[in-house]
Order: C-alpha cells, then structure tokens, then sequence
C-alpha cells in the first residue's frame, strides 16, 4: 500500500466512492427521489460515420470475442427471408452476453439496420458507459422504472425510419435463468407500427456468464441462438393480447431448441419458458445446468 | 435556490468527507451509520447593497432615521467590528467600510465636523493600517487616519470614562470619546448568532473593569450556549450593560449580515457536498492537499490568508440595539440553522485555520481550545450536539507554535500556567490578575500589536462549558506533547480516535459529525 500523503494515495482517496460521471452516486439519505434522468444522446450513433464504425466494431471486434468466448450456434436465420425491416426482435435475458450474441447472429445487412434497447439507468447513466452502449450497439435508453415519454418516442421514431429495434421484453437479466413476464413496451410498439415480432430464443447465455459475471466464464460454453417464427399483430389485437403471443412465441422457439420444432408447437407449453414452480434454488440448478454437448455424427477428435 | 442545512446518514454510497485540519484538510471515511450536519448553501446576497444600507438607515428599528440625528456642531463616533470578524476576511470593498460611507455622507450633508472612527476591538491586539485600511475603504482611511480613525485603547485611564454599575453590579466602562459622543454608531459585521446586540458597544470599547464582568468562568458555565443569546449568561449580562449604557449615550447600530459564501474560486470545493465534486473540485483538492502536506506553515498562513471570502450581504438593519439585533439574529438563523434530531455520543469535527484571533496570525494552541472546545462545540441552540459526558474528536496538528507579536502573554500561559493546571476556575483565580495587570503585557497591548494580557485565559474560558460536560477530548493528528499540555489526548487516524472513545462511550456509539466553515447552528431537539 502507498503510505499516506503521496499524491497517488490522495488520489486514491479522492476517487473512492467517486464515479467518472455527471451523475454521483449521492448517499441515500440525500437522494431526491424526482432526480430527472440524464437525456443521452444518441443520434449521433446513427449517422453514416457511427454506422461505420460500428459495423467495424461488431465485425471485427466484438463477433471474434463472442466466438472466441463461446461457442455459439445459430438457427432459424431463415425467417428472415421472408421479412423487411423494420421487425422487433424479442430474446430472452439472463445474461450480458444476450444483446452482442443476437446482433452478431443476425446478417450483416441486418445487423446494421437494427437498435439495442439497454436500460437507461445501467448503461445511461455515466458518460463513457452510455457512449460506448450507443456506439458499439446502437442503442437506445429505455426506461424500467415506468418513465415512459422519452425512450418510447424514441425507439417509435426509430421504427418510423424502418430501424429494427431489438428489446428484451422481461425488462431486466433473469435471476434464476428463467423467462419473466414480459413488460409492455415492445407489444405496444409492435401494435401501434404494425411490425412483426421475431422471438429470439437464447440458450446457455445464462451458464456462460449469468448475472454478476463480469466476463464469460472459462471453457468456451455452448449457447445457441434460434430465431423463432414470426408474429404479427393481428388487426384490432389489444397490446397485452399480444404480448401474451409473444411470450408464448418465445416458449415455443425455446422449446423448439431443447427438443424439436415438431414437438414444440404440438406441446404448446408455453409457461415451459417459467421454469418449474419449485424453490428458487432447484429453478437456478436446472437452469445453470450445462448444456448437452452436440451430437457430432463426425467427431472432430 | 440555496439548499438548507441537512444531516447525512453515511451509507456504504458515501464518499470519504472533507474535514479541515488546521492548515490542512483531510478526507475520512466516516463508520457507517455515522450522521454529518451539513450548513445551508449560500443564500443569495443582495444585489444592491447600497440601496440596502440608504433604506436601512433612513428606516431605521425603533428610532428616528439616522439623518435626523446628525446636527452640525455635534460629536460623532463611529464604532466598528475589528478585524476578528469576519472569517475568513470579506473581499473589498468591507461591507464596514461601505456602512461608513453612508454615515459619513450623511454626516457631512448635516454639517458634522466632529467625527471619530474607531475600532472597537477591546482586549483584542490593536489593528495595523493597512488592516484598517481594509476594512473602512481607502476613502474613509485617507480621510479620517490617524487622527479621526484609530483603535480603541482598554488600558488608556485618561481616556476612559466610568458609566455607572448594573443592578448587578457589573460595571460599565467604556472609552471617552465614545462615552461623551451625541451620537454613536457601531457598525457590525453579524457572522454568528453570538455577535452583535448589546455585546458591541458595552464589550468592543470597553476596559478590563468592565469585561471581566461576563468574560469569567461562571458565566461561560451559564451560557449554554453562547451562541444562543436567550440562553446565554454572557448576553444577559452584556443587554444589561448595554441598556445602562443607553440610558447615558445614544447608540444607532448598524448590523449587517453575510451569506455563507466562504469560499471562492478554486477553493470554492470546501463548501460543496462531496458527492457533488466535480472534476475541477477534486484536481482543485488535490493541488490544495499537495500544496498543504509540502508548503513551511508559514507560506501557508500567507496564502490562506490572502483566500478573501466572496461573501453576500443578506441584511442591513439599523436603530435602537435591541430592536436591531433581533431582526439581525432571524437573518443569521436563516442562513445557519440546520436542525438535527436528538445528541450524539461522539461528535467529530475538523478544525480549520480560520479564527477570530488568529487573523494574519497563527493559531497557537490556546486558540485551537478555544476554537473547537468553545466556538465549535457551542454552535448548538437547545442542547449541545453530543450527550452529557460523550466525546468530542477535532482534525487539528496542534502545533506548539506562537504569534510572538501577536501572542507574548498565551507564551506564558501555556508554558506556566497550563504546566501547573487545566481548571478553568483554578486558573481564574490564582493567575488571571497577575496577567491582567501585567505591566510588560499591557506595554505591548498599548503600543505593539498584542492581544491583552488576560486574553489567552479568555481563551480557556470560553471552553470552560465543553471542558465540564464532555466526558474525553480527542484531537486526530495533533502534536502528543503539546496537546497532553493542553489535559488531552490524541490518535493518529480517526479510527484510533474512536478505539479510544470507546473507553468513554461504549464500542457503538452515535456519531456526530459537523461540516464547518461554512458555519452552521445546529437546532438539537
């Protein structure tokens, strides 16, 4: 340790409990509960000079480190075949990983035409963390606390420029593994700009680097990324009808995953996504169990 | 808006905390748990201050408009506040000097040709000219010095005039000229809630006689505390000279107020909240600490001294004393009353080199008593911020160093009588006349720059209440030897501190801390 007095330990002391930000974490005691949040913006993330750099980015950078890190696999591209932009694309989250698995998942063309929805209050809320979330994903702050009016009109004027969004509709990672009840936002989104939804079903995210994990965890584990079929809302269809669609086009395509697509949609289990209604521990031992290794019909070695 | 005085609760979210540490700060992490009485920000000053002091003056409290008191051919004095006050030192132009312009514009259109300015500094050391100058404005200096403008003298018999004796019998003496004036007009600066009122006439050109009356150890123990006037023997005592006084002489007061503004430009980080540190704040305490761990004290001094405050003037009331005061205290409150709910077992507090008697001076360790244990302590109204018989812990090196100008009679009071006991009441009655009355002290009180012989037991006095009621004093990083001198004890970190204390108070005690300058009262209930 440096002795006290030497300029490295004043200021070491000076930055503990400090953060690099227009926004200081400030003592319980003194926090004002109608703090208005910081309006970051991000347009500048897609203009033509961003795109590029972000398609660099994504390209040559954070797809290497995603395969590097894991072992992922991706099906079920095809039904993008028969859509345009814009869609909403809805995944599951139990992981930090989910948002760069799915971006580097989807086709180039894609991939540049789509926006991220991150939280507002984790990745807004210091300058650097919100700049680099904007530029590396193209996202877009999105309120969990129940603001609605600012985010939301962002990511409907995004739609209306024919961006995809991408949106984790249970609002926040998975603590168990499991899939939460969905939020509204993307179903009304979806509703109001009559834009089909793809479900996006993510497995082995939440073994590779579950909640607290600050990096994917040793080993390279296996996660799969499936894009289900997708759903359209019907005319006159109420928000929370479809979102209840939704979450239960999620289940089929996670279930299509685990076993096969046949036996998915004659299941039709959609709450098989819930997880078991059992004590918290045997949901997040199930749900961290490791993934089944693939069957190789040619092992490799 | 200026946000009000508020009490922290320190989580794990809280920052390590600024505290002062004589010409020093430090940052320390407070146990969590641990309370922080935070003062109100600056209140807006106003804006024009001289339109202030014209209505002030011509609407004056309980009396008749400060014009209709001048008569040509009459005498006039004008006292003011010394150079104790304010603290730190205001940026010119001193609202004393611009109160003066307006009385003496006054004076000059009724034809007043009489006019003596002076500082009424009692028992404190006389003023230099260039300290004078500062505070009455070059106009008023090259007009009125040395002839018209001058520092009141406690130990000039010929020119000091008896007024009579209280019902009490406390006698009143106070300065000649002032004494045989038509008029007086004090002009004061109303820092904190303890200025002010009756205590500036019947104290600032007062004598020993008369001072010793309320400046002892039987009235310091009354006055719980001295910041608080209706709970202060000091100031009963005090109002009763001043309406004996007033029965002889007519005072006008001027009281002025100041916001809380202490700090300014780079240094301007010691009064936000320290969550709220920006990236300048915090390069600026860096540079500050590098500064203050390497720089000799006495560079330091220099450059501390020369931090002028960016102070607002928040009020100008002027009048009949009394009626005056209590328009100046309501000011002072809403600026420095934060209220805090219930006592604590420790209170913690940095102590910093601002001190009313250490103006361009050095804070001798006498003076360090006086400022925690007496000025710190004290800033209660209702009950004090720790329990009966908790712990005070106080930031401060306590260095064994002496102003030898400024302080030749605190020399002798640390090395023999402190040497020989810490009692108040024994010091007061076995030395307090032989230093009073000393002729070498009074020399130099006379004609150098020193504070009166009898001022350095003053000192003591003053921590007299905390002395009685705490149950141990703990000063963090302060010099073994000469704060064992003083009859305390210290710790190197703040942790040791409370290890300690714990022998006091139990391993779990409440804690307390103040953030001061600015300054704050707290309102315990």
């Amino acid at each position: 340790m440096k002795k006290r007095g030497s300029l490295l330990a004043d200021a070491r002391e000076v930055a503990r409990g400090w953060r690099w930000t227009h926004r200081p974490l400030v003592p319980r005691s003194v926090e004002l509960p109608d703090t208005e949040p910081h309006d970051f913006p991000t347009a500048w993330a897609r203009t033509s000079v961003g795109r590029a750099a972000r398609a660099a980015l994504q390209a040559y950078a954070l797809k290497p480190l995603i395969e590097f890190e894991t072992r992922p696999r991706v099906e079920g591209l095809d039904v993008l075949g028969g859509l345009r932009a814009p869609v909403i694309f809805i995944a599951n989250h139990s992981s930090h990983l989910d948002a760069p698995l799915v971006l580097t998942s989807l086709p180039p063309a894609w991939r540049e035409r789509t926006a991220t929805g991150a939280a507002a209050d984790y990745f807004f809320d210091v300058w650097w963390r919100a700049a680099a979330t904007a530029l590396v994903f193209n996202a877009f702050p999105v309120e969990r606390s129940g603001g609605k009016g600012r985010a939301t009109h962002l990511a409907r004027e995004m739609l209306a420029d024919g961006w995809n969004l991408l949106v984790f509709p249970e609002g926040t990672r998975s603590k168990d593994g499991w899939v939460r009840e969905f939020r509204m936002g993307a179903a009304r989104l979806a509703v109001e700009h009559a834009v089909p939804v793809v479900p996006v079903a993510l497995r082995g995210t939440y073994q590779a680097m579950p909640r607290g994990a600050s990096w994917p965890a040793k080993g390279r584990k296996p996660v799969t990324v499936r894009f289900g079929r997708p759903l359209w809302p019907r005319a006159h269809e109420s928000a929370a009808d479809f979102n209840q669609r939704m979450r239960a086009g999620l289940a089929i395509t996670l279930n299509e995953d685990r076993s096969t697509w046949w036996d998915a949609i004659r299941n039709g289990d959609s709450d098989a996504a819930s997880g078991p209604d059992v004590a918290r521990w045997r949901r997040v031992w199930e749900a961290s169990a490791p993934m089944p290794e693939r069957r190789r019909a040619f092992p490799t070695r | 808006m200026a946000r009000p005085g508020f009490v922290l609760d320190v989580d794990e979210r809280t920052p390590p905390l600024l505290f002062h540490y004589g010409e020093g700060f430090r940052l320390e992490k407070l146990p969590l748990g641990s309370r922080v009485v935070y003062p109100s920000e600056p209140l807006p000053g106003v804006r024009d201050v001289d339109a202030l002091i014209a209505h002030a003056l011509e609407h004056p409290e309980n009396s008749e408009p400060l014009s209709a008191l001048l008569k040509p051919g009459m005498k006039l004095t004008i006292a003011f506040d010394d150079i104790s006050l304010p603290l730190p030192q205001m940026k010119t132009p001193d609202i004393r000097g611009r109160v003066m312009e307006h009385v003496l514009e006054a004076a000059a259109r009724a034809g007043v040709d009489d006019v003596k300015i002076i500082a009424a500094l009692s028992l404190h050391r006389r003023m230099t000219p260039a300290e004078l100058k500062r505070a009455v404005g070059e106009r008023v200096y090259r007009s009125f010095y040395p002839e018209s403008l001058y520092n009141h003298d406690a130990e000039d018999k010929q020119n000091l005039t008896f007024i009579g004796e209280t019902d009490q019998g406390e006698e009143v003496e106070i300065n000649k000229r002032a004494a045989e004036s038509d008029l007086i007009v004090y002009v004061n600066i109303n820092l904190v809630a303890m200025d002010g009122g009756h205590k500036s006439v019947p104290v600032g050109l007062a004598s020993y006689r008369s001072v010793r009356h309320h400046h002892n150890v039987h009235t310091m123990m009354h006055s719980q505390s001295y910041m608080d006037p209706p709970s202060s023997a000091l100031h009963h005592s005090t109002v009763r000279m001043g309406k004996l006084l007033a029965e002889h002489v007519k005072i006008f007061t001027i009281e002025t107020t100041l916001n809380n503004n202490a700090f300014g430009g780079p240094s301007d980080f010691l009064q936000k909240r320290e969550w709220e540190w920006s990236t300048r704040d915090q390069a600026a305490y860096l540079a500050t600490k590098r500064f203050t761990d390497r720089a000799p004290a006495h560079i330091k001094r220099k450059v501390f001294g020369k931090m002028y405050a960016p102070y607002g003037v928040t009020g100008v009331h002027a009048g009949e004393t009394g009626a005056v005061h209590e328009k100046t205290l309501a000011n002072v409150h809403r600026q420095q009353m934060v209220e805090v709910d219930g006592q604590a077992d420790v209170l913690v507090a940095g102590l910093p080199y601002v001190g009313p008697y250490n103006v361009n001076s050095i804070m001798n360790p006498i003076l360090v008593v006086c400022e925690g244990l007496g000025y710190f302590f004290n800033m209660y109204k209702g009950k004090p911020l720790v329990r009966p018989g908790g712990v005070m812990i106080m930031f401060h090196p306590v260095a064994n160093e002496f102003h030898q100008i400024h302080h030749p009679s605190y020399v002798d009071f640390f090395e023999e009588v402190l040497a020989e006991t810490t009692d108040p009441s024994a010091i007061e009655s076995k030395y307090e006349q032989q230093f009073a009355t000393d002729p070498w002290y009074i020399h130099l009180y006379r004609n150098s720059y020193a504070y009166h012989g009898v001022h350095p037991f003053y000192m003591w006095y003053w921590a007299a209440h905390a002395m009685d009621y705490l149950g141990d004093v703990i000063f963090v990083g302060g010099d073994r030897k000469t704060v064992s001198r003083l009859g305390f004890r210290t710790a190197t970190t703040l942790g040791d501190a409370l290890d300690m204390a714990a022998e006091t108070v139990g391993a779990s005690p409440r804690i307390t801390a103040m953030k001061c300058p600015p300054l704050l009262l707290s309102d315990v209930r």
